[in-house]
């Protein structure tokens, strides 16, 4: 307490002393201005103070939105990310799966096509030489007829697994969206734990912290629906979506 | 329907473009051009000449959607068949793609039969 009066001692002593010597003396111009002189003095002691608590207040702030911003990033996002994840490495498992699947069943399909013809060729090449028995033939017509029923519908599978190969490979825009949603995240998290960085560092008068962006919604779209992710109503199928738009006079 | 159909087929993946074109194709669509967002595909549009657009919704640039609007509000395109063929399937993108005016709209993961379903019902509707 000793020290306080002394501090106030050391700032106001000398102006108190003289206001009561200007007011002893009678000297109206040195008592108003010595006056003035000290409420100046008190005010700037004021807004400095004021000043400062405005800056504590906005670091707080800061903070404050900082901290909610990676308490959510921690609790909901990057689980969810996790999910996401998860995801796109079971649609690449799926489609290399699906991819292999339909090769491997085309093999044998081509392998059965080309030994036929093979085996129908011999015998080809000794009727053009004029070299088959009629017995032969006969056997060749028969290999003949098979051949082309078998190797139509062989070829058509083919060309179906083809179409389905083709299709397989859609897992890249799906998943190549998703990652994208997680990469955004992951900047996101980046920039938020610079900001907790800068702030724990410099405190008051620290920069501003970046908000993120807003997202414009619906407008850009929300990507492709996870399982146990996305929440609102979604349509799960084609017939879903057809089924809507039937309801919207489609 | 004329074999010689004009398409255009927007989506940011270029894999997903093969794709689509490669389907348009083994279906006697032998006229594709392809672009990778709104913005690119809405000059190519109004060049004039295409006669079916088949695009994705979430596009960097301009999306789908955007583009939708845009094809609507231009005197010129104002009737040209769009499907949307996207994996937003939320129920209320499908409504407002439905309000901004999109004729067909097909989810990934999709098939090449509902693909051609969906191509066929459309153009019925326009013969019709």
């Amino acid at each position: 307490m000793t020290s306080g009066i002394e501090a106030l001692r050391k700032d106001y002593g000398s102006s108190i002393a003289t206001l009561a010597g200007a007011l002893a003396a009678g000297d109206e111009h040195l008592f108003l201005s010595e006056l003035d002189l000290l409420v100046h003095k008190r005010e700037r002691t004021l807004f400095s103070e004021l000043r400062k608590l405005t800056g504590d207040l906005q670091s707080a702030l800061d903070r404050f939105s900082v901290d909610s911003r990676l308490v959510d990033l921690a609790e909901k996002e990057v689980p969810d990310a996790r999910a996401r994840l998860d995801h796109v490495l079971k649609m690449t498992d799926e489609a290399a799966h699906r991819t292999m699947d339909l090769v491997e069943q085309c093999g044998p399909l081509a392998e059965r096509t080309s030994r036929s013809a093979g085996d129908i060729n011999e015998m080809w090449a000794r009727f053009r030489a004029r070299k088959i028995e009629i017995e032969e033939f006969r056997v060749m017509i028969q290999k003949m007829d098979a051949f082309l029923v078998a190797s139509r519908a062989d070829m058509d599978k083919v060309r179906g697994n083809l179409t389905e190969v083709l299709m397989a490979q859609g897992y890249q825009d799906l998943s190549g969206q998703i990652i994208r949603g997680v990469m955004k995240l992951v900047a996101e998290l980046e920039t938020a734990l610079v900001d907790l960085v800068r702030l724990s560092r410099t405190g008051p008068g620290a920069l501003p912290v970046e908000k993120p962006a807003p997202s414009d919604g619906m407008s850009r779209g929300f990507g492709p629906a996870v399982p146990g992710v996305d929440n609102g109503p979604s349509a799960s199928s084609q017939d879903d979506v057809d089924s809507l738009l039937a309801g919207l006079g489609m | 329907m004329s074999k010689d159909m004009k398409f255009l087929v927007v989506d940011d993946f270029s894999t997903m473009r093969r794709i689509i074109k490669n389907l348009l194709n083994d279906l006697g669509y032998q006229n594709v051009q392809e672009a990778d967002d709104g913005q690119t595909a809405l000059p190519i549009l109004q060049a004039g000449g295409i006669e079916f657009l088949v695009t994705d919704w979430n596009m960097p640039g301009m999306p789908g959607l955007d583009l939708l609007k845009a094809v609507r509000s231009d005197p010129k395109l104002a009737k040209l068949p769009v499907l949307m063929l996207t994996a937003e399937a939320k129920r209320e993108q499908i409504i407002e793609a439905a309000q901004a005016g999109v004729n067909g709209y097909v989810i990934k993961p999709f098939t090449a039969v509902t693909l051609k379903e969906k191509i066929d019902k459309i153009l019925e509707q326009r013969a019709a």
